[in-house]
Formats: C-alpha cells, sequence, structure tokens
C-alpha cells in the first residue's frame, strides 16, 4: 500500500495534569470499589429487608429464588461497582454537569507517557487495548485448555474416576462458555484493537472511552465466571438449555451474570469498530483497498451487534425465571423451552460466524505476504463473508431438528444450511486461487494458512452431514457433533488467530516471535488437533453420546487416541506460550517490517506514536499489489 | 485550558465527528432494536403457543390497553419537544427541562405500575409468581421501557445542565450532538409505541 505522506512521529511532551481523581484510579481502586459496591448489595439484600417482610414475600435465604437474586445482584453490582472504581463512567458524569473533560485529562488517559501502569488503568489507547485483550484471551485460553486438558484425562479410559460425574457436568459447561467467549474475542480484540485502527490509517479508534470500556466491561466478567466454581458449577454444558437453567443450583447466577456483562461489552466493541472503519479509513482508502482482515473483523463485529442481545434476552428471562418467578420456560405457566432454544440460536449459529471470520480473514491477510501474490479475487472473499453473514441468520433451526419444534421447518432450514457451504466454498477458492503456484515464504503463519485449508475443510464437510436432517437424526448429541464444532472453531478460528499473532507480534511487541518455538508448537498442535478429533469422529460415529463422564468399552480405542491427541495439542500450547513470553521478554528485535507487508501497519515504527501516523496517509493504491495488481 | 475542553487526537472537523457520532448511536440503537425484537418475539411465540392454556389463566387480571399507551407518551412528548427545540434554539434549555421532568414522571408510573400488577399469585407455600406467559412477558417489557427511561434521562438532564451552561464545545459538535440526540428520542418513541402495541394485544 502506498502512502504519499509518512513521517516519523515526532516525540510528544509528556502531560502533567493536576493530581485530580482520575489519576489516582487504577485496576486496584477498581476491584476494591467493586468489591464494596457486592459486599453493600448483598448485605443490604440480606439484612436491610426485616424477617416478616421477607418471608411475607417468600423471601428468606432457604427459598432459592431469593438465594438468585441476592447472588445476581451481588455480582451484577461488582461488575458496576469496578466501572466505577476504574474511573470508566467519569466522562458520561462529567458529560451529564457540562464539565467535560480537558485535553491534559484526555491526553492522560490515552496513558502517554505512563510507561506499564497504562495497562492496569483505563486507558483509552487502542493499542493499550488491544495489548490487554491479548493478554485476557490468553489467560482465558489458558484456563479453557486446562480444563479441556482434565475433560480429555477423564474421559483416556472408561471407568474412569479422575473427576466426578457432576464436576464433570460443571467442567463441561465452563470449558464451552470459557473457549466461546475466548474465541469471540481472540482475533477481533488483539488485532482488531492494535492493528486494525493502523491498517486503515486512523489515528484511533471512533471511541476510544468506549474502546477502553468494552474492556473493561469484558474483564469483570472473568471473576464472575470463576465463580461457578464455588457456587456448585454450571451443571447444564455451555448452551445452558431450559428449563434446566431455571432449574440449576447457585452457579448458574454466575454464567447468566457473566453473560448479560458480556453482551453489552460485544456491543459497544462491536460499534466502534464498525463506526471506526466506516468513517476513519485514511484518504485514498475506498473499500476496495480496505485490507480483508479489516473486512473480515467488521463483518464480524457487525454481525454480532444485532445477534448478541438475543442471547441477552435469552439469559435475562432465564434470571426473571430463577429470582422471580416468571414462567418464560415453565410450561405451568405459560412458557416453553422452545422459547429458549429458538433465543438461543437466533444467536447462536450467527456467534459461530463471529468466530470465524476474523481468522479466516487474517489468513487471507498473512497468505497473500508470504506467496508475493495479489489476493485472489478480493470481491470473492467479500462476497464469501456477506454471504456467510446473511446467511448465517437464516439456519438456527438446525440446531433442534431433534427437538421436536417445527418439524416441518426441517427441510427449509436444511436447505439454508447446506446452501451457506456455497460462500464457504469462495474463501477456499480465494485461499486456494492465492497460494497457486506462489512460491510460499514457509513461515509460522504461512503454514497456518495450510493448516486451516486442511482442517476447516474437515470442519466444513462434516457440517453439511450434520445439516443433512436424516444423518443429524444418527448424529444428533454425538461425539460426532464436540468434533465437527472444534474442527472449525478451533480448526479456523484459533488456527488463524495463533497466525495473525505470529505476523503481528513484532509490531505489537517490537520482537521476533522465536522460530523454533512456533514451529514447534505449530506441529505438536496440528498433529495433536487432528488425532484429537479424528478419533473423536470415530467415537462418534460408532455412537457415543457427547457430555458424558463415562462410556461403554466399544469406544475405549478412540477415547485414548483423542487423549493422546488432547496432550499433544496441551503440550503444544505451553510451548507456544513459552515462545511468547521468552520473544516479547527477550526475543531478537523486529525491523519495522519484517515480512515486507504493503498494509500501513508496517510503516509506522514500534513503539507505535499515541497518535499512530504524524500525518494522516493518503493511500493509493490496493494493498496487495505484490506484483502484479488485481483488476 | 478549561474551555478547550474536546481532545481530538487528530484534529478531526466538528463535523466529521458529529456524523462518526451518529453513526455509533445508530448502531447501538441495531442492538437495542435487536433487543426489543427478542422480547417481541418471546411475547407473540408464547401467546400464539399458548401452552397448557396458561397464556392468560382464567380470572387473571391484565392491565388496561390504555396504561400501556399512557406510560409511553413522555416518550412521544419527548420527541416533539425535541423537533420542536432544533427549529428554534431558545427552546432548548426549557424543552430538556420540561422532557427531564416528562420522563421521571413515567418511569415513575412504569414503576407504579409494576409495584401494582394484578397478575402476581401466590404458590402454596405462599410465594408469588406470574401467573401465565402474559404476566411474565410484561415484567420484561416494564424493564425495557424503565432502561429508555433512565438512558433517556441522562441525556436530556444532561443536554439541560449543558444548556445552562452555554456552549461548551465548539458550537457545531454541540449542534450535532443536539441531532445525535434526536436519533434516540426518535428510536425510543418508536420503540415504546411498539411495546405499547404489542402489549396491548392480550
Amino acid at each position: 500500500m502506498t502512502t504519499l505522506s509518512h513521517k516519523p512521529a515526532s516525540a510528544r511532551p509528556i502531560p502533567n495534569p493536576e493530581r485530580s481523581l482520575i489519576t489516582r484510579l487504577n485496576m486496584g481502586t477498581g476491584t476494591v470499589v467493586g468489591v464494596l459496591f457486592a459486599a453493600i448489595t448483598y448485605y443490604l439484600l440480606r439484612h436491610h429487608f426485616s424477617s416478616p417482610w421477607r418471608h411475607n414475600h417468600g423471601m428468606d435465604m432457604t427459598n432459592t429464588h431469593f438465594v438468585n437474586v441476592t447472588l445476581l445482584s451481588t455480582m451484577l453490582a461488582w461488575s458496576f461497582g469496578f466501572l466505577v472504581g476504574i474511573g470508566a463512567l467519569i466522562g458520561p458524569f462529567r458529560w451529564l454537569i457540562g464539565k467535560d473533560l480537558t485535553a491534559e485529562e484526555q491526553l492522560y488517559l490515552a496513558g502517554d507517557g505512563q510507561g506499564i501502569k497504562r495497562y492496569f488503568k483505563y486507558c483509552t489507547d487502542h493499542k493499550v487495548v488491544g495489548i490487554q485483550y491479548l493478554v485476557g484471551v490468553m489467560v482465558m485460553l489458558g484456563v479453557g485448555g486446562t480444563m479441556a486438558m482434565m475433560i480429555r484425562t477423564n474421559l483416556a479410559t472408561p471407568g474412569s474416576h479422575f473427576i466426578a460425574p457432576v464436576v464433570y457436568n460443571s467442567l463441561v459447561g465452563l470449558h464451552g462458555i470459557t473457549m466461546i467467549i475466548a474465541l469471540i474475542i481472540v482475533s477481533t480484540g488483539p488485532f482488531g484493537n492494535y492493528i486494525m485502527p493502523i491498517m486503515i490509517g486512523a489515528a484511533d479508534m471512533a471511541f476510544p472511552r468506549l474502546n477502553a470500556l468494552s474492556w473493561w466491561v469484558l474483564f469483570t466478567a472473568i471473576p464472575v465466571l470463576c465463580s461457578a466454581w464455588f457456587l456448585g458449577g454450571i451443571p447444564t454444558g455451555w448452551t445452558a438449555y431450559a428449563p434446566l437453567s431455571d432449574q440449576a443450583g447457585p452457579g448458574m447466577n454466575a454464567f447468566l451474570a457473566t453473560i448479560i456483562i458480556f453482551a453489552l461489552s460485544t456491543a459497544v466493541a462491536g460499534m466502534n469498530i464498525t463506526t471506526t472503519v466506516v468513517a476513519m479509513r485514511a484518504k485514498g482508502m475506498k473499500w476496495n483497498r480496505v485490507p480483508i482482515f479489516v473486512i473480515g473483523a467488521t463483518v464480524s463485529v457487525a454481525l454480532a451487534i444485532p445477534a448478541f442481545p438475543t442471547f441477552m434476552v435469552a439469559m435475562i428471562q432465564t434470571s426473571l425465571d430463577r429470582t422471580i418467578s416468571t414462567g418464560f420456560y415453565d410450561a405451568n405457566v405459560g412458557g416453553s423451552g422452545w422459547l429458549y432454544a429458538n433465543l438461543f440460536w437466533i444467536m447462536g449459529h450467527p456467534e459461530v460466524y463471529v468466530i470465524l471470520i476474523p481468522g479466516v480473514a487474517a489468513l487471507m491477510e498473512i497468505a497473500p505476504v508470504f506467496v508475493r501474490k495479489p489476493l485472489f479475487s478480493y470481491g470473492a472473499a467479500i462476497a464469501g463473508f456477506a454471504g456467510i453473514a446473511g446467511l448465517s441468520v437464516l439456519v438456527w433451526a438446525h440446531h433442534m431438528y431433534m427437538s421436536g419444534w417445527m418439524p416441518s421447518l426441517n427441510g427449509p432450514f436444511m436447505i439454508t444450511t447446506e446452501f451457506i457451504s456455497v460462500p464457504t466454498g469462495l474463501l477456499f477458492l480465494v485461499l486456494v486461487g492465492t497460494l497457486w503456484r506462489g512460491k510460499p515464504w514457509m513461515k509460522m503463519p504461512m503454514l497456518s494458512v495450510y493448516a486451516f485449508i486442511w482442517d476447516f475443510l474437515i470442519g466444513g464437510i462434516t457440517g453439511i452431514y450434520l445439516s443433512d436432517v436424516p444423518a443429524d437424526n444418527y448424529l444428533h448429541g454425538s461425539m460426532f457433533v464436540t468434533a465437527h464444532f472444534h474442527y472449525t472453531l478451533m480448526g479456523a478460528a484459533l488456527t488463524g488467530a495463533i497466525a495473525a499473532l505470529a505476523f503481528w507480534f513484532p509490531k505489537m511487541t517490537g520482537r521476533m516471535l522465536n522460530d523454533r518455538g512456533s514451529y514447534i508448537s505449530f506441529w505438536l498442535i496440528q498433529i495433536g488437533f487432528n488425532v484429537l478429533f479424528l478419533g473423536m469422529f470415530m467415537a462418534g460415529a460408532a455412537g457415543q453420546p457427547r457430555r458424558v463422564a463415562d462410556y461403554a468399552q466399544a469406544f475405549a480405542h478412540a477415547n485414548l487416541i483423542s487423549t493422546i491427541g488432547a496432550y499433544s495439542v496441551g503440550v503444544g500450547m505451553l510451548v507456544l506460550l513459552w515462545a511468547v513470553v521468552h520473544s516479547w521478554r527477550s526475543g531478537v528485535i523486529a525491523p519495522m517490517n519484517p515480512w515486507g507487508s504493503k498494509t500501513l501497519e508496517w510503516t509506522v515504527p514500534y513503539p507505535v506514536p499515541l497518535v499512530n501516523f504524524d500525518e494522516p496517509p493518503v493511500v493509493t493504491s490496493d494493498p496487495y499489489n505484490y506484483g502484479r495488481s488485481v483488476k | 485550558m478549561a474551555t478547550h475542553t474536546e481532545f481530538h487526537v487528530h484534529h478531526d472537523s466538528p463535523e466529521k465527528v458529529g456524523r462518526r457520532e451518529r453513526l455509533g448511536v445508530r448502531l447501538l440503537i441495531v442492538a437495542d432494536g435487536s433487543f426489543l425484537f427478542a422480547i417481541i418475539f418471546s411475547w407473540f411465540y408464547l401467546r400464539n403457543l399458548n401452552e397448557n392454556n396458561a397464556w392468560l389463566p382464567k380470572g387473571v387480571k391484565t392491565f388496561s390497553t390504555a396504561s400501556s399507551w399512557w406510560v409511553i407518551v413522555p416518550f412521544i412528548i419527548v420527541f416533539i419537544a425535541h423537533r420542536i427545540s432544533m427549529k428554534n434554539r431558545s427552546l432548548r434549555v426549557p424543552a430538556m427541562a420540561l422532557s427531564t421532568v416528562l420522563l421521571i414522571v413515567g418511569a415513575w408510573y412504569q414503576w407504579h405500575q409494576v409495584c401494582n400488577m394484578p397478575f402476581v399469585a401466590q404458590d402454596a407455600n405462599g410465594r408469588p409468581f406470574y401467573n401465565g406467559g402474559y404476566a411474565s412477558n410484561w415484567i420484561i417489557f416494564a424493564g425495557t421501557n424503565m432502561f429508555h427511561y433512565i438512558i433517556t434521562a441522562f441525556i436530556t438532564l444532561g443536554l439541560f445542565l449543558r444548556g445552562l451552561r452555554g456552549n461548551l464545545l465548539d458550537p457545531v459538535l454541540e449542534e450535532w450532538r443536539q441531532r445525535v440526540a434526536g436519533s434516540w428520542f426518535t428510536w425510543v418513541m418508536i420503540g415504546g409505541i411498539l411495546s405499547a402495541f404489542t402489549t396491548s394485544i392480550k
């Protein structure tokens, strides 16, 4: 990508604001105020109302509904209190009273000249938010991955008692929701925040304060979700189907609060990223010159904006059933579990593509750089993303074929689901066309492109089996389904995100990712991944149900194979973690553009200046004109 | 420096910032609209399913249709007041003051309805429960209205207080923010009408 003007940013003066409240707030004060709010809420609910009042209204601590009220309110109070304590609400409050933040205060909030401290503050610099997301995602993947290892260890042999069945159920639920949240943000969080604004030539995100808010809101959900462990766990799996979730123990409140908080964070982040891309592109960056990763990330978050509120509604309705005895999902009082299933999957299937698209888009960004060829058919890539996004809202009921809901609609939903393989095929076409007759530079990001094609081909084709009503009749609820969605989510989204990490690591840290570590981790993860989930396909096709702590002897070999694969993935992830930490601390210093890429982020030095560009860049060509330009 | 209250690192024009803020608010309205769509879907889904004839069990009282509409009247007045004040700048401060008061009254009326729901029954242990699908769904509409009241009152109060202090920012940007607020006022009015229409169909 050619820029007409680009000068290195000059050093900015370090702001020296008065010692106002803003300068005293950080993660510590947030935690203190959050805990204080939670404690006060808990105390008030337990002790404020007099005993006779509570008894008359059926609200005593022997009543599970009142326990749920107390816990849910306490968790939400923690979240709100943390945001107050870290200073997230100062901006809106100051706007309310007509005393806007001064330029100095805004510069202070941007973290200028504050070193490592800014990572623990309400910092509005998009690069800081990107790093916060990156570390947060790594922690979540670590926790979710550890739970996966425990699950696979329990399933290594039939009759294993490594984990008690009740704990196993909770593990499956917590693993599921932790990984789903981590994968939703795994690309758009770190790279959508750090890299994307620079890629489009913007000085910042459209709404820097909301950008920080989206991260810190999400952050408050992490301890809430962790608290489920101490409240009896989540026995429903991540889908939290009603009426199981209505009847589940106190741990379910943690799940509900987490999703409500997460949905708020997603709406804010989605709005911010979409606005930034639509309204803040550099001069000359027409839509057909926008890097494909930016397009993918935008499609993903734009899809999330309408999708996640329905999930939030489902969670709020569950909360109301559990706290004040409404009956959304209780057939005795006019409710229906099918209502939950519909609301959940209206969000649930678009969410798969919210996860998938940024990972694929990152790999499309990487492929032209490493084969030194233009991206094959940019238009087909856009059509693929648009087609997937459009169709994804019309396929939700394929998750409900066997539920008995509207059997007459099974046929139409089968057709829409199978039809979605057409735009998905376009994505393959773009990648294969880009690689065709290229001379690939086989660095780790490029290896991931090949891995994705293999993994996602398996994930996609097995998805066609599952979209078919007769085949789903047999395979539904089996390990085959589990293997299928891991091939799509892990094989595409996580593979893409790891490739993106290796690709943009030099720009985000100023250092190269350790080559040997990244190669070793790549092969351990990819070989282990295929062993793990091909084994799981075997078990599923033979009839092993999913979400069970034990199984028949007939499935023993397939499960042992899967567990061996899982250990390989686990070791590979540890090697990757070592490579990231080691390289970040003492890796080889990276040049400004180690891959010879033509997108704008490689034209700025490390550390990237606060406003990214001293002068706004002017774009005069497309970002993939390697050798010859795309007409 | 106290008067230089807005920091834009890249010195974008107020028009650019204003258009950006308008797009952002409209995207948030899409999210809020999706939320409203989901609760309207829930209403009609459970109503038409009428599981165990328990959408409205025999003997259960409901709110009158009129009360469903009365509760959203402040949203309509706020919308009209804002439109008028956009044409006549001198009316901005009183229009936002009136809007804030009306929104507080509306929120109070919504709360009053919540405190006097006629469809809450007691089970064998004397514990309250929401009797029927109608009752369950009604409460979530009331909650949504309340949420809209709080957010809208925050905005009108802010515009009122800022108006009292005079033009704090670039007047062009302040003008844009008035317009952006108008997008929200329009939406809460439409949302309120959709809610009232839905809850009128029992």
